[in-house]
Parts: structure tokens; C-alpha cells; sequence
């Protein structure tokens, strides 16, 4: 090594312990504490989510993407935080456990496509490309989705396919999908999107302002094309608890 | 600079104190219009409540310094002024290149540093006027309630002065022109100066003027919060700002999308074979959504036809003619146009909202084909619903984006147009057989839909109608529920229509007449069938267990407690703060914790301004100290109980005048007028009379706060909707008048109190004034607090109470 390097090394760590920014197995170690955040939140919404855990699968997939590639510079120090992030553009990267509750609702199988409208930070995307054969992603704003895109590439995530359109008339080229992921804000549930959602299939769409999800609506089309929209909520919430 | 003061000076510098709290009543006014529209309105409520603890502080300071600043009164009054007016505009700039973020706050502890700095930016411009005013009365301490009279004039006018404004100039004009107005106080109070101490005033107020002036544009432009649906729609390829308009109500902006339609159909069915036709969107204060169709043939309408609000149009096919509560941008216009209806009347209180579809975009609206049918009224729903009209079918709602409502941002707005008393007027200005159809956004978990439904079976009841579980069809798409109530029972025909539109639809029932269990919760599947739940527990008269102990406050508001919006229940506070992470927090909804926050904050700030200043002057003088208690309570009753009655009054006004902006600027304007005409009559009957006048008007001023308030309670239900009919310049006119006593009464105590003061405990002036100003803090937070838990009418009760127990101090602080 020469002494430019060296210099250059004991820069590079200066800037990271400046800014806070940790090392690959600080990161390791990041990630695994966030599962088990993520496993707390689970076991506290049990009676809710009706489960005890995340599939295993999807689990695994937490543990394995990188999350603080994801968020902006100035946050990396927070990426492994059990909550949403800014990430520019008036846009978030979801709460890991959002994240992993909506994954786990998807029941992602290895054979599948899925589409997701509003790839942001690509998170959400990398994950299921873990877990799903081919994922497409569309962005509506341009600049956001270039960046991503990139950043994908960047990773090595090659069976995510992404795409700058308005979601609402969804990707028909790579129709019909297994599952349908909406994180945009929608005030109706787009025909074409329910259209291209295979039967048997679903749709899951975070509804609630950013930095506040409350709960997520599941749009399931059954073997015979009957489409059913159900609500399920993060959080323990129930009428008549007579508890207070 | 202190070389220009002339001890001989004698007049008051009036002119200057009156331009003074006009501009500054003003710059708080504009605060509130500027801070909505980059931020939201809750927190422009928190930051501009804190702000104004500039008085508070500025009572503080002076009691502090007192000798040195009265010393040098002239030139400390001309720094303030000219601190004011540059502090009011740099304090805003420099706040909005903060990286603060609102919704964050929960998530984020370095936000809250950010508020603090907001919160301190903001405090420095109403220091400085806060400071210029005390220190006039001080140095004009024999003229105590000529100097307040004029201050509460000028703010008086004030109000009105920035509400014409803001009609014609932009929320970041007025920045600037406030600036200006606030220096050129200055330039009336030279009276007394030599040339030179002229000259270099007047240089130092003209080279600040020309600073403002011209200050680059850029610095000024709104910076709209990225989470604001305008900046995200505004990221979007090809999306230009197609028209801008700013008014005291909102700022609108529409905005046009070529390239990605806007497709906003709200609870579109997904039987829906055609969706919407190409839209602008609309929004007001960067946010709420709502969108003007481009109108072209009847198939560009044929989506209105499948969202849950199309309901009573199938249910009465041959409706005639039609009232629309809260037209907006035109949508439920066009769904009634779409149904052939044949006379409508719509109702929207923002003129410029309706001018877009009359207007500006009357060419994309198809205005031309509609308006010989179609009669906008720029009026209130309550106001219009007060006169003497039938119809066929009245249609309210939706209004805005749904995410709002979930997230309890309106939470401290009030509502008129779904209380009880409200709903009973619509019902009563339907025809025999005609429909009230209501449509709200829904929310998980359910509560705004589920306290419309208890509300209007409460008022269905209390007009009269006895079994109203035969009145009723609710139903509920993915994201909107339709309530519809008829006066008489609903027909087997009409019960199957309503069947009928839904099932083809895949809507739910939530209610009808003969429902049965297993017809509920069949397309949009929810957990429990909460609203069917409600419908049923609220129906059977004898079971109010459901709506006790749910988890949300789904009591009916009513015009006595208009906060329709506000869910928050205290024995559910635990419950939602032991759920997980953040989340309990989200449920809660932001607007009622923003208000206990912002009342701890102003608590703790009061206290420390109001006792900080104690522990010096004990140093001082020990010889008041007996009197200090009662000047605390004194002062701070006084100040609490008027702001109480004032609050109290815009609500009030707000109904008889049918428009919130008009009661905002007519209370205003008439409770300081005429408390300033009070502070004046105060100064008018001391040159003449002995000091035992301050007891005798005391005594007086203080019975006729408590009598006219408590006669006010009892008269103005009785007589709003009398004066609801009325011609807008008799409704604003009788506001006036309903004002003036009361207000000219409670313009006394104040100078009353300072007056006394002068003979017995001069020192103390500048503490009691800030206890003042921080009494007024605590208020506007209390009353909003006391009025969603006791209502307005208990608001001005305790405001007779406070001003009772100010009387007893008052006595005491005279003798």
C-alpha cells in the first residue's frame, strides 16, 4: 500500500466515523437487530395479522438486501431503524415492517411475476426479487426512477425490470402478474391494474398519509375472476374490547 | 443613537403605535395563511400560538431593563420598529431554508430542535412590537389607556386591512408590504427630533424600506413541503401550474398533467367499465385534491354513474331538481347533469373555487352547457339551508383527498355543515318524499362515516321521526360510504334499488330497512362489520354501549361543540400508545395531540416568563411583593376571559355570517375596535374623575361582561337563524352591532388594571402586561381545548367566571 493510499484510507475512515457511517459488519449486525425489531412487531400484532411470523422466506430476504444502499448519505446511520426514511422527492422508503408485511401478504412463490407501481427507493423491489422470479417496477417520476434504476444495476438485482409510465394502466406487456404492489396514492383501484392481476392472484396498497401507514388493503381476485377488497390492519385494533 | 431623545416630549406617538399593531396583527394573520400553505394548518396553529409569546417575553425583558430602556425611549422605540419590520420578513426566510419536516416529528427527535427554532425566529418580530408598545405606555404612563385604546384599534383595522389584501396580493407580497408598513411607523415618530436626530432616522427607516424593497423575489417564494400533494404531483413528467390564485380562505392552484392523466374518481367501482375522462387538478394550500372534468360528450360522464354518491339518483330516477352542498370544482354538478336533472343548485362558500368552473376553465367544463340549469351560490351550506327552498335531493360530499381525514389534520377545524341542528335543517328543506345523501371518505379503522351515521339519527330523531332504522339505506365502496335519509319510511321499490346499485357494483350494505346479516361485508371485507354494528346498536334506542366504547369519539357533534373532525377520546389514549412503534401515535390522529403539545409548550413558557422577572425584581423592590399575587391572577384572567368571549364570538359569527372568513374579520374588527373605544372611554373618564373612578368602573365594566355574555348564550341560538336570512351587509352589520357592548366592556379591565397599577405599583407595569400576553397564548390553545370538551357556550362561561375572579383581584390591586 502505497502512502497515497494509506492516506487516502485513513480519510475515507475519518469521514465515515464523522459521519457516522458503519462499517460491511456493523451493517450485518444493523440488519440482524431490525429482524428482530420486525419479529417484535409481529409477535405484538399477532392477534391482528392472525400469524406469530413473517414467512421464513421473506425473512430471509430482510436479512439479506442491503437496506442502507437504499436510503440517502445523510441517513445511513438510521437505515436499519424500524421506521419510514425520507428519501427525496417528497417519497419514503417504507418501514421495514410494513415492508415485510406486505411482502408477506403478497405469499411470493419463486415462479412468480410480480409488478409494483412506485418503485422509489427500489427497496421494496430488491426485496422481492429475492423471493419472486421476475419483478417490474414502475416510477411516474423520472428522475426518482432513473436513479433507482441505476442503483439496481448497481446491485446486481438483474430480474428487476423498471420502467419511467403512469401505473395506473399497469405494464400489460408482462401480464398477467401473480401479485400487484401499489405504493402511490390512489383514490379509485385502477381497472386495468385488477385486469392484469392473474386469478388467484394479489394486490396489496399501503393506504395513509407517509410516515403514518395505517393499514393496507388487500384486493384479491378469486379462481373465478370475483374481486374482493379486505383490509388489514398493522396495528391492534378491535371494537368493543370493554377495556377502558 | 440616544442623543435624539427629547425628555420633553409629551404625546404619545399614536399614529406610529396605531400603524404598529395594525402591521403587526396583520404579519400574524399572514403567518397563518403562509405556514398552511407550506406546512399544514394544525402546525400553523402551534408555531404562530408560541410565536406570540413575544409579548409575554417582551414583558419580561422590559421589567428587567426597565430604567435603561425608558432612558433612552426614543431611539429604543425607533429600533423596534425597524426591528419588527426587518425581523418579520428575514425570521420567515430564514425559517423556510429549515429542513423541517412535520409529519417526521413523531419519528424524528431533531425536528423538535428545528420547532424550537421556528418558535424562537418567530417570537423576535412580536417582541419588538410588544416592546415598542409597553414602552410608550411606560414612558406615557398617564396615558395608559389612550395608548392601549389605539393599539387595539389599530390591530382591530389591522384584521381587516390584511383580509382586503390578501384578496389581491399574494401571501409573499404581503410579506414584503407588512415589512414596509411596519418602517414606516417610524416616520410618525420624529415629532420632537432635531434635524440631525431626523435626518439620520429617517435614513435609517428609508435605507431598511429599500432593503425590503428590494429584496430578490427568490428569497420570498413559498417553499412548499415535498410530502404536499402539489410538489409531488409537480415531479411528475410533463406537469405545468396552469392557474395560481391566492385569497385570505386559500391558495388555489391547478395544475394540468398532458402526459399522465390525474384519473381521480373517488370510490370508482371496480364493476366500472369506463373511468375518468381527462382532468385538471385542483388544489388548495399545496394540498386536498379535487379535480375539474374536461367535459366533452355524455360518455366523458359516464363514471360518475359508478361511485357510491350516485346512489339516490337511482333510487329516485325522476329527481327533478337538486341542492349540492359544497360544490368545489364541479364534480357532483356533473354527476347530477349526467342524471338529467333539470335544476340545480350548488352551494360553495370559496368564490374562487367556483369561478374555475365558470370562468377560467368554463371552455374544459362545458360551463356553456350548463349554466341555464345550474345556479352556484357563494354562500355557507348552513347559511343557504337557513332559507325557505325545497328539493328533491340534497348531495353532500366528497370533498378534498381522503388521506387528510385518517391522518386527524382537520381535527381542530370546525364544522358547521354536519352538526345535528345542520342536518336537521337539510332534512327540513327536502320536499315529502325527498333524499339527503351524504358521502364521506372512509378511514381505517371507521370513524368519521360512523359519527355521520349517529349524528343523523340523532337529528332525524329530534326532528321527529321515530323510527328512523326505516329511513335509512348506508352503503360503502373500497374508500367512500353513502348515507342516504328520507323523512318518510323508504318503500320496498326503493330498498331494491338500493339493493340493486350495489350488488352491481360490488358495494356493501351497511344498512336498510330489512337487512340482514348475511348480506353485509361482502366486497370490501373489514375485520368486523363495524359499520353495520353501529347502524344496529344505534337504531335499537336502548343500546348506546357501542358508541361509549369505541375506541373513537363518534358522539354527533352539534353547533354548541362543531368539531366533527375530532375523534380523540381520552380513555383510548392508553390503549393507542401501547400499540407498537409509532403507530399509536398515527392513530390518534395529529390535530388534538398538536393541541396538547402546544398548550404543555405554552404552559411551561408562560410560567417561566411570568416568574422569571419575579425573581429580580425581588431583588428591587420588596415593598409590591403583597400585590404580586393578585396582579398574576388579575392579569391573566383578563387576558384569558377575552380571548375566551373573542374565540367564542368567531364561531358564533361564523354561523350568523355564513362565511368563516367574514366572522374572522368582522369579530376581529369589532371586539378591538370597540374594546379600544373601551380603553379610550377608560382614559376619557380618568382626566376628569379621582382614582375611586377605577374602582366604579371596575365594578361596572366587569357586570356587564358577565351579564351580556350570559344573555348572549341564551339569545344568539335563538335569533342565528333569523339573521341567517338576511342580506349579507344587514348580517355583518348586525354582527357589529351584537359585538359592540360586550366588546366596549371589555376593553376596560385592562387600562383599569395598568391604571391602577400607576398609582400603586408603576415597576410592575411591564410584568403585568406580559402576563397578559401570555395569558392570550394559553387562551386561543384552552378555549379550542375547552370548546371540542365543553362546548362555546361553556367557553364564554368560563369566561364570565374568569372575568369574576378578576374583578375580586382587581379591587384589590385598585385599593
Amino acid at each position: 500500500m502505497s502512502a497515497k493510499h494509506l492516506i487516502v484510507g485513513i480519510f475515507a475512515l475519518l469521514v465515515c466515523m464523522h459521519s457516522g457511517i458503519p462499517g460491511a459488519d456493523n451493517y450485518r449486525v444493523q440488519r440482524m437487530n431490525m429482524i428482530s425489531d420486525i419479529q417484535d412487531d409481529v409477535r405484538r400484532t399477532e392477534r391482528f395479522i392472525n400469524k406469530k411470523s413473517f414467512n421464513a422466506a421473506v425473512m430471509q430476504a430482510m436479512e439479506k438486501v442491503p437496506r442502507h444502499e437504499f436510503v440517502p448519505t445523510e441517513l445511513l446511520s438510521r437505515a436499519y431503524e424500524n421506521r419510514p426514511l425520507p428519501i427525496g422527492f417528497g417519497q419514503t422508503i417504507s418501514q421495514p415492517y410494513i415492508v415485510g408485511l406486505m411482502t408477506d401478504l403478497l405469499h411470493p412463490r419463486a415462479d412468480q411475476s410480480v409488478l409494483e407501481i412506485g418503485t422509489g427507493s427500489g427497496y421494496q423491489a430488491a426485496i422481492l426479487s429475492q423471493l419472486v422470479a421476475r419483478v417490474y417496477s414502475i416510477e411516474i417520476i423520472e428522475q426518482l426512477g432513473n436513479a433507482t434504476t441505476k442503483l439496481l444495476s448497481r446491485l446486481g438485482y438483474d430480474n428487476i425490470k423498471t420502467h419511467i409510465a403512469d401505473g395506473y394502466n399497469g405494464w400489460p406487456e408482462h401480464a398477467p402478474y401473480d401479485s400487484i404492489i401499489v405504493t402511490a396514492a390512489i383514490s379509485h383501484i385502477p381497472p386495468p391494474l385488477v385486469q392484469q392481476l392473474k386469478k388467484g392472484g394479489r394486490m396489496v396498497i399501503p393506504v395513509g398519509t407517509r410516515f403514518q401507514t395505517q393499514y393496507l388493503t388487500m384486493v384479491e381476485k378469486d379462481l373465478q375472476g370475483k374481486v374482493t377488497t379486505r383490509q388489514v390492519l398493522p396495528v391492534i385494533f378491535v371494537p368493543f374490547t370493554g377495556g377502558h | 443613537m440616544h442623543a435624539m431623545i427629547d425628555e420633553k416630549t409629551s404625546t404619545p406617538p399614536l399614529l406610529s403605535i396605531f400603524i404598529l399593531s395594525s402591521a403587526a396583527l396583520a404579519y400574524e394573520v399572514l403567518l397563518i395563511r403562509l405556514f398552511s400553505i407550506i406546512h399544514w394548518h394544525h402546525f400553523s396553529f402551534m408555531v404562530i400560538s408560541i410565536a406570540l409569546l413575544g409579548y409575554g417575553v417582551s414583558g419580561s425583558f422590559i421589567t428587567l431593563f426597565r430604567n435603561r430602556l425608558l432612558q433612552h425611549y426614543k431611539s429604543v422605540f425607533i429600533i423596534n420598529i425597524v426591528l419588527f419590520g426587518l425581523s418579520s420578513i428575514a425570521c420567515f426566510i430564514t425559517i423556510q431554508q429549515l429542513p423541517f419536516n412535520a409529519l417526521e416529528i413523531l419519528w424524528d427527535s431533531s425536528q423538535w430542535q428545528r420547532l424550537l427554532l421556528s418558535y424562537l425566529l418567530l417570537t423576535l418580530p412580536f417582541l419588538f412590537v410588544a416592546n415598542a408598545i409597553a414602552l410608550t405606555m411606560m414612558r406615557f404612563n398617564q396615558q395608559i389607556p389612550l395608548v392601549y385604546g389605539i393599539d387595539l384599534i389599530g390591530a382591530g383595522l389591522g384584521a381587516v386591512f390584511i383580509m382586503a389584501l390578501l384578496q389581491i396580493l399574494t401571501p409573499d407580497t404581503l410579506l414584503r408590504v407588512l415589512a414596509i408598513s411596519g418602517l414606516s411607523a417610524g416616520f410618525f415618530a420624529l415629532s420632537n427630533f432635531n434635524k440631525t436626530q431626523r435626518r439620520v432616522t429617517v435614513s435609517i427607516l428609508l435605507l431598511s424600506i429599500s432593503g425590503v424593497f428590494m429584496m430578490p423575489q427568490a428569497w420570498l417564494d413559498l417553499h412548499l413541503s415535498e410530502y404536499k400533494g402539489l410538489s409531488q404531483t409537480l415531479l411528475m413528467k410533463d406537469v405545468s401550474l396552469s392557474h395560481t390564485h391566492s385569497s385570505p380562505i386559500s391558495q388555489t392552484d391547478v395544475v394540468q398533467s398532458p402526459f399522465i392523466p390525474f384519473r381521480n374518481a373517488p370510490g370508482l367501482s371496480l364493476q366500472s367499465p369506463v373511468g375518468p375522462p381527462e382532468q385538471l387538478a385542483v388544489f388548495r394550500d399545496g394540498d386536498e385534491m379535487t379535480t375539474i372534468d374536461h367535459v366533452t360528450d355524455n360518455s366523458s360522464l359516464e363514471y360518475h354513474d359508478y361511485m357510491s354518491s350516485a346512489l339516490p339518483y337511482h333510487v329516485h330516477p325522476s329527481t327533478q331538481n337538486v341542492l349540492i352542498s359544497g360544490s368545489a370544482s364541479g364534480a357532483q354538478i356533473l354527476q347530477a347533469h349526467s342524471r338529467k336533472i333539470s335544476t340545480i343548485d350548488a352551494v360553495e362558500p370559496d368564490k374562487q373555487l367556483s369561478r374555475l368552473i365558470t370562468d377560467v376553465y368554463a371552455e374544459y367544463f362545458d360551463w356553456q352547457s350548463l349554466k341555464d340549469k345550474v345556479t352556484i351560490h357563494a354562500i355557507s351550506p348552513r347559511g343557504f339551508a337557513a332559507a325557505e327552498n325545497n328539493y328533491d335531493l340534497i348531495i353532500m360530499g366528497p370533498s378534498g383527498a381522503s388521506s387528510g381525514g385518517s391522518a386527524g389534520v382537520h381535527a381542530l377545524s370546525t364544522s358547521y355543515e354536519f352538526t345535528i341542528e345542520a342536518l336537521q335543517s337539510y332534512l327540513q328543506l327536502l320536499a315529502p318524499d325527498g333524499l339527503l345523501s351524504l358521502t364521506l371518505w372512509t378511514s381505517t379503522p371507521a370513524r368519521g362515516n360512523l359519527k355521520l351515521f349517529v349524528t343523523a339519527v340523532e337529528a332525524m330523531r329530534q326532528s321527529g321521526i321515530d323510527k328512523p332504522e326505516n329511513n335509512i339505506a348506508w352503503i360503502r365502496s373500497w374508500n367512500t360510504a353513502t348515507l342516504l335519509l328520507k323523512k318518510d319510511h323508504l318503500t320496498t321499490d326503493e330498498i331494491n334499488r338500493v339493493r340493486e346499485f350495489s350488488d352491481s357494483r360490488n358495494f356493501d350494505l351497511a344498512w336498510l330497512p330489512d337487512i340482514s346479516e348475511n348480506e353485509v361485508n361482502r366486497f370490501q371485507l373489514l375485520q368486523i362489520p363495524v359499520y353495520y354494528l353501529t347502524a344496529k346498536s344505534v337504531l335499537d334506542n336502548s343500546d348506546t354501549r357501542f358508541i361509549r366504547q369505541y375506541q373513537y369519539n363518534i358522539q354527533p357533534a352539534t353547533d354548541n361543540r362543531p368539531y366533527f373532525n375530532n375523534y380523540f377520546k381520552w380513555s383510548s389514549l392508553q390503549e393507542f400508545l401501547s400499540l407498537p412503534g409509532q403507530t399509536g401515535i398515527s392513530m390518534i390522529g395529529v390535530g388534538y395531540p398538536t393541541l396538547l403539545v402546544t398548550l404543555a409548550q405554552a404552559t411551561v413558557a408562560a410560567f417561566v416568563l411570568i416568574l422569571l422577572p419575579l425573581f429580580f425584581i425581588r431583588k428591587q423592590q420588596n415593598k409590591s411583593a403583597d400585590r404580586r399575587g393578585n396582579i398574576i391572577i388579575y392579569f391573566l384572567t383578563i387576558g384569558l376571559g377575552f380571548l375566551f368571549i373573542e374565540i367564542a364570538f368567531i364561531q358564533k359569527f361564523t354561523l350568523i355570517l355564513s362565511q368563516p372568513l367574514y366572522a374572522v374579520a368582522v369579530t376581529l374588527c369589532a371586539f378591538l375596535v370597540f374594546s379600544g373605544l373601551g380603553s379610550l372611554y377608560v382614559q376619557y373618564r380618568l382626566r376628569t374623575e379621582t382614582a375611586a373612578a377605577i374602582t366604579v368602573l371596575l365594578h361596572r365594566s366587569i357586570l356587564l361582561i358577565g351579564l351580556i355574555t350570559v344573555i348572549y348564550i341564551v339569545l344568539l341560538p335563538l335569533i342565528s337563524n333569523s339573521i341567517m336570512v338576511l342580506p349579507e351587509t344587514v348580517r355583518i352589520l348586525s354582527a357589529f352591532i351584537l359585538s359592540a357592548p360586550l366588546a366596549f366592556a371589555m376593553g376596560m379591565p385592562f387600562s383599569l388594571g395598568l391604571a391602577a397599577m400607576q398609582h400603586n405599583t408603576p415597576h410592575l407595569i411591564p410584568w403585568a402586561w406580559g402576563i397578559n400576553g401570555c395569558a392570550s397564548v394559553l387562551s386561543a390553545v384552552l378555549a379550542v381545548l375547552l370548546a371540542i370538551e365543553i362546548g362555546f357556550n361553556g367557553v364564554m362561561l368560563c369566561a364570565v367566571m374568569l372575568y369574576f375572579l378578576a374583578w375580586r383581584n382587581g379591587i384589590k390591586i385598585a385599593s
